[in-house]
């Protein structure tokens, strides 16, 4: 029994960052139908971001989190103002590979910046401590980094249906052309939501950092578990990435339990493709 | 479709521009002088890569040029073919022969039964898919002792010429890889002038509106899905011989499926000579850069200006330098005859 707990409660707390990853790219692809290869990266720079903070001006990974914040959100303007503006110009066929062009240039810029070496945070508030809490003994790394997650999802939410520029975005990805006659920027919009996406898949980062490695290839494993997360949960669906997110985080512990830990990637794929096969729109997507 | 009309359609170039068949002639004449006019072993093993990738964009243009599905995980079909050839060499001592159509029906069975699944899907998620499909390959051969997982497989050494185990001298491997690459162009020749050919580029510009037209889709993506994976295997069934050494890292990465649809993309997909341009252009790009930094070593500096011309390309040229030369010649035209100008569309029909 003690395992089932210990298994539910992990898979809750990484779930729960996934969901914050899945919301950023949720979206963005339901703002304006793009599915950003690079959410991956944004993360992964986040990690970069947090980890050089820790390193060099406090040596909290907890303090990384406001920074790599500013730079995911300037990361998603930049790629939204100098490509992706341009790529939705284009045919489909250009917004895959340019996102994807997109995340080639972050990873190997950052092998070539960073080196491959892998990097971890070794002290701070969180750092390799444990948490004791009715029982049970849990790593006060993940505990902290579900909650900011949480935290950062519940503050989206509330920006997205309490405020009007929340409303904004929401009529921008409901209808385009109408958000347009009704005086919305849709340009701005789109800004808007690669920022958020940009800041969200940061600070996930930078909040991972307090117990995952650092390194320039992480993005991609990420970036896969996100796109499933995204799908099963329903493309530009936010509850959904909320309910996805933690139910990838089960399906990863309880794979490495029973299957093996090597093959906990390769079941997320899976899942991927059931949903995608026979319920495209995901468990609460609309289209 | 009679064996004599397949292969009087794989060597009708005459819908191509002049300059076009002038090209591919110098090209094929090149291809043939190459060996005996540069005795450089550099420039040699640069030769038979932009042999191999022009072949493996070659594969890529089926599904993902003329058909406009984005296929994210070629490598997957290479590593088949590349394993299909070492496993049997290295357990049973088959010779290169045997192995070789092992790999390739492997690469279009897969083909085939994801290809039913996979194909349903459009435009991203059919790309996601591709990535997801290719990296749970990846993984499979690295986690499985079968395929001696990461540590890869040492072919035997044969003492060249061996045309059973295909363990050539430098100059045999050229013409090997060139007989191959000149096979896949004629196939894709053949492709791009036949019913199949035409149905995917329906499909590309309207998949609703083929559909409509009476098209069966599904079957039609499979189809040149599937002969998308065995151009590619036999691609990798050459590497594995020519390089005598595999592993998932260097036949089934992700890298090299971006190289490979990225070949087709920069010369442009969708056109015969697409993939040739695009591996003129990646493959003496990729050596002489790598033997540049690889030196003083900044890791990853390569893949750095490929994703930079990916992004400049979707950004101003999807086409690459297909459309560069297309936007080129209608500039032309501008010029002198105006709208009664006829514009020959690069890449014939």
């Amino acid at each position: 029994m003690d395992l089932v707990l210990d298994i539910g409660i992990s898979g809750v707390l990484m779930g729960l960052v996934y969901a914050l990853l899945a919301l950023g790219l949720t979206i963005i692809f339901g703002i304006m139908d793009t599915v950003n290869f690079a959410h991956g990266e944004f993360l992964m720079l986040g990690m970069y971001a947090g980890y050089l903070t820790y390193a060099h001006v406090y040596p909290d990974p907890l303090a990384g989190v406001p920074v790599a914040g500013a730079t995911g959100l300037a990361l998603g303007v930049l790629a939204y103002t100098l490509l992706v503006k341009r790529l939705l110009l284009g045919p489909p066929i250009a917004q895959i590979f340019g996102t994807f062009g997109l995340m080639l240039f972050l990873r190997y810029g950052a092998l070539a910046v960073f080196g491959p070496n892998l990097r971890s945070a070794t002290e701070g508030l969180v750092v390799a401590r444990r948490l004791v809490a009715g029982g049970l003994t849990l790593d006060a790394a993940k505990v902290a980094a579900a909650a900011g997650s949480a935290l950062l999802f519940a503050l989206v939410y509330y920006l997205l249906r309490r405020t009007r520029l929340g409303l904004a975005l929401q009529a921008t990805a409901a209808n385009r052309e109408a958000a347009r006659y009704m005086g919305i920027n849709t340009d701005l919009m789109n800004l808007i939501g690669w920022a958020l996406g940009g800041a969200t898949a940061g600070m996930a980062g930078a909040l991972l950092v307090n117990f995952y490695y650092v390194s320039p290839t992480v993005g991609m494993v990420f970036s896969m578990i996100t796109f499933t997360t995204v799908a099963l949960g329903g493309f530009g669906s936010v509850p959904g990435a909320l309910v996805a997110g933690v139910l990838v985080g089960l399906i990863e512990v309880i794979t490495a339990q029973l299957i093996s830990p090597q093959l906990k990637l390769a079941v997320i794929y899976l899942v991927f493709f059931l949903v995608v096969l026979f319920r495209p729109r995901g468990l609460l997507g609309a289209r | 479709m009679t064996l004599w009309r397949i292969l009087r359609e794989a060597f009708t170039f005459s819908d191509l521009s002049r300059g076009e068949r002038i090209g591919l002639a110098l090209l094929l004449l090149a291809i043939t002088a190459f060996p005996w006019v540069v005795r450089d072993g550099f420039a040699r093993t640069v030769a038979v890569q932009f042999l191999l990738y022009a072949m493996l964009g070659v594969s890529w243009n089926f599904i993902g040029g003329y058909g406009g599905q984005i296929d994210l995980g070629g490598a997957k079909n290479v590593g088949f073919g590349a394993y299909g050839v070492a496993l049997p060499m290295v357990l049973w001592n088959w010779p290169f022969w045997y192995g070789l159509p092992l790999g390739v029906a492997f690469a279009v069975l897969e083909s085939l039964v994801l290809g039913l699944g996979l194909l349903r899907l459009r435009g991203h998620y059919f790309a996601i898919g591709t990535l997801a499909v290719a990296l749970v390959w990846e993984e499979l051969f690295v986690y499985s002792d079968w395929t001696r997982g990461a540590r890869g497989i040492l072919l035997p050494f044969k003492r060249p010429p061996d045309y059973a185990y295909m363990q050539l001298t430098p100059v045999g491997f050229h013409y090997f890889i060139a007989a191959l690459f000149v096979f896949s162009l004629l196939w894709l020749n053949w492709f791009r002038r036949s019913k199949l050919g035409y149905q995917l580029r329906a499909i590309r510009e309207d998949e609703d509106a083929a559909a409509s037209l009476g098209i069966n889709v599904l079957a039609a993506k499979v189809k040149a899905y599937c002969i998308s994976s065995v151009v590619a295997a036999l691609g990798g069934a050459f590497y594995a011989v020519y390089y005598g050494f595999i592993d998932p890292d260097s036949v089934m990465h992700l890298d090299l499926s971006i190289m490979i649809a990225m070949t087709a993309l920069v010369g442009g997909a969708g056109v015969l000579w697409g993939p040739i341009v695009g591996a003129a252009v990646l493959i003496p790009l990729d050596r002489y850069l790598g033997a540049w930094f690889g030196g003083g070593g900044i890791l990853g500096m390569d893949f750095v200006i490929y994703a930079v011309i990916i992004m400049l390309l979707a950004a101003y040229q999807p086409k690459g330098v297909a459309g560069l030369l297309d936007a080129f010649a209608r500039w032309r035209a501008q010029g002198s005859g105006g709208g009664a100008a006829r514009v020959r569309p690069v890449g014939g029909r």
